[in-house]
Parts: structure tokens; C-alpha cells; sequence
């Protein structure tokens, strides 16, 4: 790769990391929120280095080798002569760099959607810790739950505080098959959507919508299964659905916010 | 610093090189370059290379995460820390008793200062050059790890999770496949229900070691002939260690 794609990429790369953490919430469909500083950090380093060089080695001083004259002799030891047969110099990269632009320009121009349907139907389903004591419910109907708090209360409450409850919950369709049935859903991550786990919920009771449909739904434990063991299903007989804008940060498991 | 804070004797700066690991907060696509500068500081290469093998798997965060993941069961964090300790340890040795310097290749990377030019434009190039190198790799890392995720169903993990042998090896593989971040592979692993926890201590000392997008960058960094040999070894010794380790304490 010579000098002038080098200065490109580095640009390229870094307004795309600006592009994606600062002037958009782009990032949040592939890393955590935390680390959006490191990536505005790294966007604007990389941006300031390659101005850098397309000023100053557009100079036209760069002849990496040719200045040996004699008034440059600061003796560090090292003979720069043999290196530039085998381009190694710093003045080359290797050929694999123009790899990376493939996610600068698609950071810019197609950004990958964030992580749905598809990866849910074949991710690992996260593990529900367990959990001795709960809390009870509050008193509101339906009560707001995240798909995990669901899980876990159906499976581990021996107090059973679910039973006969409404609940609200909201997450996107998953269609289990060809038979109809869907899954609510949420992906979740812990650092970047390599290691994204899913929450689902078995729904019962509607027609699936489309996959990927933002929904929020509000219901009653499906009996299937002893409620407060393992071999309860994490279930919902669905009384309502109703479509929804998909979060801004969609792998969390929030809390639906103002149950209607 | 860290050269002088070694043992003089290469035997004892292995292991506590691989110690000294626990005090870098990074992952392991970091620890490549940290391990290279290292060598190019003069520090013995078998304390490097234990360096580079220990940091992402050890240090406070990775072991935080690993405690969150495997709630009530704190066994699991010291497997992961005595079994990630011994790996890099026994790794530097290894290449004590046999390695051989002709494998690396870190030496052309640097050409040092060129003359006439300044401190800032040196290290501008040398940013420049360590940044689109180890990025090309690091892309092609991640090209083969995701094409690996979307086209090999998950079912294929269930018919390996019954054989207590072939799960420990399949799950070390997975680690190498999957090349997830050595401070999250925890909950990857914790999701892994269907495995043994000796299977699963496999997968979290072999991921941060050895993984496609790390094998990409020690090529690019050490050269092929050394990241070829270094990752089947290690992976090897991982194992090895796993089992002896998690064997005696889960």
C-alpha cells in the first residue's frame, strides 16, 4: 500500500468512527454505550494523523533512504539501505491494509443493522442467574418486567408472586418455524455484539407479526409446566401487542417505559 | 522499566512475567504490540511471549467478569487464573527449552529513526504503519470469525456437549473460532449450559491465548512461521492445563 491510500484510510477511518459515535448513535449497534469516548478518542486521533500526512509528506520530502548524505549521520546503528528491498519501511504497509476499507466505507455509506431476528433464532439463549429471593411486585397492573425478571420469577419464585399478575413487557418478534408462534426478544451484550446473547419469551395467543416488529405486549403467565421450577415455561397467554419504536439502544433489557 | 524489574535469569523471568500480566487492564488485541515493543526493549522473548499469553486472560477486569458470570461458584475464577498462570508460564519455558529466534520476525518492522527526520514524525509513521498493519489483520480475523458464526448452526454445539473428552477439545476449538473478547468469553461461556465446567474453563484459558483474529496479528506481527507453531502449542498446553487444573478443582 503506498503513501497516498495510506493518508486516505486513516481519514476514512477516523471520520467514519466520528460519523458513527459522534454525530450519530450508529455505535450502539455494535459496541456497548460505554465505550463511545474511547471511540470519538480514536476517530479524532486517526482523523489529525492523516491530515497530518497528507501536509507534511505532501511536501514532496519523503524519499525514505535517499538521504543518507553524510550530514544526516546521527549513528543510531541501523543501515537503512537493505530494508527497502523487502519494503518494510514505514513508508509501505502491507497489502493487507486495504482490508480496512471495507468497514471504514461501510461505516460511511452502509452501516450494518443491528443484531435481530436471525441472530436470535440461533444465538446461545443467556443463562438466567439464579436468584434466592425476590422481591414482591409492585402493585401497578400491568406491571412494567424486563424479559429476564420474567424469566427468573417464572422458573425460581417459589413464592409464586406472579401467578394472576398482568404484566408489561417489550422487546422485538422472533417467529419460531413455520407454525406461527413467535418469541418476544431482546439481544444483549456485555462489551460488543460478538458475544450478544438472547432473552425470549414463548408469546401465545397472536398471530406473530413480522420479524424484527418492535412490539409491546402485556399478558399473564402461560400455565405450562410448575410455576416456580425449572419446568415452567417462560410463557405469556397475550391479552394485547402493540407496535413500538424500536429503542435507540436496542441491547438492553430495559424496562418498558410509561406502561399505558 | 519492565526489563529491569525481571529476574536477569530467563527461567525466573517466565513466571514472573506471566504474574505481571494480572496488571494490564487490556485485551488481547492489545498485548500483541505490547508483547512485540517488549522485545524490541530487549526484554528476553520467553517473558514477552508469557506476557502476551497471560495479560488479556488474567488481569482484574477479565477476572471481575468472570465472577459476575459464574454467580456462586468462585472455584471458576481461580481455575481461570491458576490455569491461564501455569499456560503462560509453561508457553515461556517451552520456548526457553525450544524455541528459535529465526521464527520472529519483529526486527524488520522498525527501521528505526530515518535520518532527518524528527521525534513526532517518527512516532506519526510508526502510529501510521502499526495501525493499518494490525488493522488489516484484525479485519481479516473478524471476516473468518463471522463467517464461521453465520454459517455453522448452533445445533452443532448440542451433539458435542454429552462426551466429557470431546466437549473439553470442541469447546477449545469454538474458543479459537469464535474469537471473542477476553473480557466477555465469560458470559459466553456461562451461556454454554450444556458443558461440563472443565469444557468450559477449556474454552476461557484457551480464547484470550489463541483465537483467529490473534493468530491473523501475530502473522502480521511475528511473522507466520512463529504465529503457526506459537498457537498450536499453546493451544495444546491450554488444554493440558485446563484438564489437569480444572479437573482438580471443579
Amino acid at each position: 500500500v503506498k503513501r497516498h491510500p495510506q493518508v486516505l484510510l486513516l481519514v476514512l477511518t477516523g471520520v467514519g468512527l466520528l460519523h458513527a459515535s459522534l454525530f450519530s448513535d450508529l455505535y450502539l449497534r455494535y459496541v456497548k454505550e460505554g465505550l463511545r469516548p474511547l471511540l470519538i478518542a480514536a476517530g479524532i486521533l486517526l482523523l489529525v494523523l492523516g491530515l497530518l500526512g497528507a501536509v507534511l509528506d505532501g511536501k514532496g520530502d519523503d524519499h525514505p533512504g535517499d538521504d543518507h548524505g553524510p550530514d544526516h549521520g546521527h549513528g543510531h546503528g541501523h543501515d537503512h539501505g537493505p530494508d527497502h528491498g523487502h519494503g518494510h519501511d514505514h513508508s509501505t504497509a502491507p497489502r493487507v491494509a486495504w482490508l480496512l476499507f471495507l468497514p471504514a466505507l461501510s461505516l460511511l455509506l452502509y452501516a450494518p443493522p443491528a443484531l435481530g431476528a436471525y441472530t436470535a433464532s440461533r444465538a446461545n439463549d443467556k443463562a438466567v442467574k439464579e436468584q434466592k429471593r425476590f422481591e414482591s411486585l409492585p402493585a401497578a397492573s400491568p406491571v412494567p418486567m424486563t424479559l429476564t425478571d420474567f424469566t427468573a420469577r417464572v422458573q425460581q419464585d417459589r413464592e409464586r408472586g406472579i401467578k394472576g399478575r398482568t404484566v408489561r413487557m417489550t422487546g422485538f418478534v422472533t417467529p419460531v418455524g413455520q407454525g406461527g408462534g413467535w418469541y418476544l426478544t431482546r439481544i444483549i451484550f456485555t462489551c460488543c455484539a460478538a458475544d450478544s446473547q438472547s432473552v425470549k419469551v414463548r408469546m401465545y395467543g397472536t398471530p406473530a407479526l413480522p420479524a424484527d416488529t418492535w412490539v409491546a405486549v402485556t399478558g399473564t403467565w402461560h400455565p405450562q409446566g410448575v410455576l416456580g421450577t425449572r419446568s415452567a415455561e417462560a410463557a405469556l397467554d397475550v391479552r394485547h401487542t402493540q407496535p413500538i419504536a424500536q429503542p435507540v439502544n436496542a441491547y438492553t433489557d430495559d424496562l418498558p417505559l410509561t406502561p399505558s | 522499566v519492565f526489563s529491569k524489574l525481571l529476574p536477569k535469569h530467563p527461567a525466573l523471568a517466565v513466571p514472573v512475567a506471566s504474574a505481571a500480566g494480572v496488571v494490564l487492564p487490556g485485551c488481547e488485541c492489545a498485548s500483541v504490540p505490547v508483547a512485540n515493543s517488549l522485545i524490541g526493549r530487549g526484554v528476553t522473548p520467553a517473558a514477552a511471549f508469557a506476557f502476551l499469553l497471560s495479560a488479556p486472560a488474567i488481569n482484574p477486569i477479565v477476572l471481575t467478569a468472570t465472577a459476575v458470570a459464574f454467580p456462586g461458584s468462585p472455584e471458576m475464577v481461580a481455575a481461570r487464573l491458576l490455569a491461564s498462570l501455569a499456560t503462560a508460564a509453561v508457553m515461556g519455558w517451552l520456548w526457553l527449552w525450544l524455541g528459535r529466534a529465526d521464527w520472529l520476525r519483529p526486527a524488520v518492522r522498525h527501521t528505526g529513526h530515518q535520518p532527518g527526520h524528527g521525534r513526532w514524525t517518527e512516532f506519526r509513521l510508526g502510529f501510521q504503519h502499526d495501525f493499518l498493519h494490525a488493522g488489516g489483520f484484525l479485519v481479516l480475523g473478524a471476516m473468518a470469525a463471522a463467517t464461521f458464526n453465520v454459517a455453522v448452526p448452533r445445533s452443532v454445539l448440542d451433539t458435542f456437549s454429552g462426551s466429557p473428552w470431546l466437549s473439553v477439545l470442541f469447546l477449545a476449538g469454538l474458543a479459537v473460532i469464535l474469537a471473542v473478547c477476553s473480557e466477555a468469553d465469560a458470559f459466553v461461556a456461562a451461556s454454554l449450559t450444556g458443558f461440563s465446567p472443565v469444557a468450559r474453563l477449556a474454552f476461557m484459558v484457551v480464547g484470550p491465548m489463541v483465537d483467529l483474529k490473534l493468530i491473523a496479528l501475530q502473522a502480521g506481527t511475528f511473522g507466520r512461521a512463529f504465529a503457526l507453531r506459537f498457537s498450536s502449542a499453546t493451544t495444546v498446553v491450554a488444554v493440558v492445563c485446563s484438564v489437569l487444573i480444572g479437573g482438580g478443582l471443579l
